[in-house]
């Protein structure tokens, strides 16, 4: 039998899960409903998130990588992450580090370029490699590989979220979900315990720190706030230490060479992991002046890192605060992140919650194995109607208003997919079109907040000032990304939004990477599509097919025979060659289905909500139409 | 277009006084019948109408937990324009009450008055309890709305200053929850 399993070349494609980390990244898989890690070859979970980039333009990912760094540390990009999303003048470019950055050229994106050999490589390139390293170690396991979650800070924003999702389509995953990584690891602890109650999660991984405080009951996590730091983690206490280091040693800049950097951080790193479980830990110095050997006591590190601490007591106190919690009132915090296993973490924890931390599972596995029971789940395999994750968008989104103050108009901890509508209007004669600036961020001034993204819209008709209104709505999907819509409602014309985002790749650069990325370019992409088309069509049909067998009392006369030409027509598209022939099928599907579709999402509302009043049933399903925002809003005038 | 009712949207009576628990449990059936992850691999179209009411769910929950949205709710329903710009102007009573209160919050921040702060947030927290209870008793007991909106614009008030309030406060904590 399981001879057989090893050599049957037709294996189900099974759901993975990643935990993209800053210092490793993880993949796992639901293996007899537990979840797994996939070691490699030599038994080893943690693949280093370090690309190394040769002569010839491969990459190298991993241990191999990390050899190299010493050696070749502008060519070694390590802790990608957290450079993730920002701009190319971010101060994260600016800190203690080996790299050559490139500034973005005229028109172009800004986004951080690392300068590698003379290639300007971007952070969504660098973590599609080690994304593609991910899969190929799962495709080695499980021979075929299905959709993908990965799993992003819970307190990334949107040019963050944006970014990763781009690097799982430039790595050829089909990305179905961003989840964060607290709620991973709740999801993890949650359905190994069983048990039901409000928990903390503490993450404090390699480069950036999440506090998320969610209630489980009845199988839905619902996340209550979150918070955190997306700059703020282990290497920082790494670099902390190669301050002290330089400090101690005297050492005169011009003497800090990428490679020393590289040295003294990676050094300050093994003294940090000595001292999880001794008082004092030692190093051959890297220095090549003063003492050959380096020491550190725990007193001096715990000092080293105190201010790290302090700044992830902040932000719990404001979790806490935002679920209108006290510590007391928790019935668990669990640790999470391979920071976390430093003593002083610990201690600070236990002080700042008053209790115990849990930490039964791997923290550096526990994210990923939360990812893949989600994979799992999403992809219909799990028991699906029992568990539910109810996550939060982590920051306020708003928008610009005059005098360089925001507007918020979705504030932070609210349940996502949510939305927000707005309405504007014109201030001046003929005014065909303005700008929208949205920002995220809790500070009043948009300098302070992070800009998102500046949205014009065009083709107003031509109308006298303030007459045009112009309602503007924003969604945010249930990966926590910013979408925006607007119409003028006097006329009803749709209006056309154009999408700058301050610190991320436009469609069109991402399509330029892909083509960049494939042998045979447009040739290999045409048989991606393909390939994509077919899975989709597959999917559609499937889900069409149960959706008839569950449902067949709401079908309308003559409303299957429909239906059952329209899955036909798809079918043999899917059995073609052409991408587009199948996605025209899919939308015929698609357009066939729609009324199917709206009914039978009314009576899952009418069953969700049995239990109250008949009357108000009838009028929920008759109200589900249209959305609409029911707190009043002023109409706002933007220049 | 009719502003939505998202007490109808949660299947609970449209009121001011709201049940927040039983607020949370339908909000939590909603969405796992609508919730995207159930649709992951559903057809497209029942994918979209399924985050669509998603959505407006969530939105609703949004605005009934929280009481200045839910009253704003109310008032739009019942007609009677709301936002700032489109209220009357408050009371000259009630705008003297929140210049005093405003300098002596700036008086005891500028001190570093621990004490001072906590005693105006108790103070303030009731009066917001206050408009909340006069809020209930009007809107749910058959008053004309808008003789109301004038309580509104006091929530408003107590909110963002009690907002500051706990900003200063969080400045100077002693490091335990």
């Amino acid at each position: 039998m399981a001879l057989f399993e090893i050599f049957d070349p037709k294996a189900a494609p099974r759901p993975i899960g990643i935990d993209l980390g800053t210092t490793n990244s993880l993949v796992a898989y639901v293996k007899d409903g537990r979840p797994e890690v996939i070691a490699d070859c030599n038994a080893d979970r943690l693949l280093p998130s370090v690309v190394f980039y040769d002569e010839h333009g491969g990459a190298v990912v991993g241990r191999a990588a990390q050899a190299r760094a010493a050696e070749s540390p502008r060519e070694t990009i390590v802790s990608v992450k957290r450079c993730m999303g920002k701009g190319g003048d971010d101060p994260e470019t600016r800190r203690l580090g080996p790299y050559a950055f490139a500034p973005p050229a005229e028109g172009e994106a800004n986004v951080v370029r690392f300068d590698v050999r003379g290639r300007r490589l971007t952070p969504v390139e660098v973590s599609a490699d080690i994304l593609r390293a991910l899969k190929q170690l799962a495709e080695d396991e499980l021979r075929s590989v299905g959709p993908a979650v990965i799993t992003v800070p819970a307190y990334f924003d949107d040019a963050q979220r944006q970014a990763t999702k781009d690097a799982g389509r430039l790595a050829g995953l089909d990305v179905l979900r961003l989840l964060n990584e607290p709620t991973a690891a709740a999801l993890a602890y949650g359905l190994d315990k069983k048990k039901d109650g409000t928990f903390c999660v503490y993450d404090l991984g390699g480069g950036t720190f999440d506090v998320t405080v969610l209630l489980l009951e009845d199988g839905v996590f619902q996340v209550k706030s979150t918070g955190g730091d997306s700059a703020l983690g282990g290497d920082d206490m790494d670099r902390a230490v190669a301050e002290e280091i330089f400090r101690v040693a005297d050492l005169p800049p011009e003497r800090r060479t990428p490679a020393i950097i590289r040295a003294v951080l990676d050094t300050s790193r093994a003294l940090k992991h000595q001292l999880t479980e001794r008082e004092a830990a030692s190093a051959p110095s890297p220095l090549g002046v003063g003492p050959a050997e380096l020491t550190l006591a725990r007193s001096r590190f715990d000092e080293l890192i105190a201010p790290i601490l302090e700044r992830t007591g902040v932000a719990c106190r404001r979790a806490m605060k935002d679920a209108g919690l006290r510590g007391e009132a928790l019935d668990g915090v669990i640790l999470v992140g391979g920071a976390t296993r430093v003593p002083a973490v610990r201690a600070y924890v236990k002080k700042l919650f008053g209790k115990e931390p849990l930490a039964d599972i791997d923290p550096d596995a526990v994210v990923a194995m939360g990812a893949a029971l989600q994979a799992h789940l999403l992809a219909g395999e799990g028991h699906k109607d029992e568990v539910l994750l109810l996550d939060v968008l982590p920051l306020s989104l708003g928008i610009e208003v005059g005098g360089g103050v925001v507007d918020k108009i979705l504030p932070r901890n609210t349940t996502i997919p949510t939305g927000a509508r707005a309405t504007y209007t014109t201030q001046e004669d003929n005014q065909t079109g303005f700008q929208i600036h949205v920002v995220q961020g809790e500070r009043e001034l948009v300098a302070d907040c992070r800009s998102l993204a500046r949205f014009t819209l065009k083709g107003i008709p031509p109308m006298a000032a303030g007459m045009a209104r112009l309602e503007v709505r924003f969604d945010v999907d249930a990966d926590g990304i910013l979408s925006v819509t607007a119409k003028e409602t006097t006329t009803g014309l749709e209006q056309h939004v154009e999408v700058v985002p301050s610190y991320g790749l436009d469609d069109d650069a991402i399509e330029a990477m892909l083509l960049d990325a494939l042998d045979h370019g447009e040739e290999d992409l045409e048989k991606r599509r393909l390939a994509e088309g077919q899975v989709e069509a597959h999917r559609m049909v499937l889900a069409t097919r149960k959706g008839l067998a569950a449902d067949a009392e709401l079908l309308a006369p003559g409303e299957r025979e429909l239906i059952a030409a329209a899955v036909a027509a798809l079918e043999e598209a899917a059995a073609g060659a052409s991408a587009a022939a199948i996605q025209s099928r899919i939308s015929d599907l698609d357009h066939a289905t729609r009324a199917f579709a709206e009914r039978r999402m009314n009576a899952a509302i009418a069953k969700a909500t049995l239990g109250q009043r008949l009357d108000a049933v009838e009028k929920t399903v008759e109200h589900a139409k249209g959305i609409d925002l029911a707190h009043a809003e002023g109409t706002r005038a933007v220049g | 277009m009719s502003p939505l009712d998202p007490f109808l949207t949660l299947g609970i009576e449209r009121r001011f006084e709201v049940d927040l628990a039983r607020v949370e449990r339908q909000h939590r059936e909603l969405s796992r019948a609508l919730h995207p992850d159930r649709y992951v691999s559903a057809p497209p179209g029942e994918r979209r109408a399924a985050l669509e009411r998603a959505v407006q769910v969530n939105e609703a929950f949004r605005v009934v937990r929280d009481p200045v949205r839910r009253a704003e709710a109310l008032f739009a329903l019942a007609g009677v324009p709301v936002g700032e710009d489109r209220e009357p102007k408050a009371a000259p009573a009630f705008l003297m009450e929140v210049m005093e209160h405003r300098e002596a919050l700036a008086e005891a921040k500028a001190a570093r008055d621990r004490a001072a702060i906590e005693a105006l947030a108790t103070a303030v927290r009731s009066r917001e309890a206050e408009a909340e209870r006069a809020l209930a008793r009007g809107l749910d007991g058959g008053a004309d709305p808008a003789t109301l909106v004038g309580r509104l614009g006091e929530l408003r008030f107590y909110r963002r200053f009690l907002e500051e309030a706990d900003a200063a406060l969080e400045e100077w904590t002693d490091g335990s929850l």
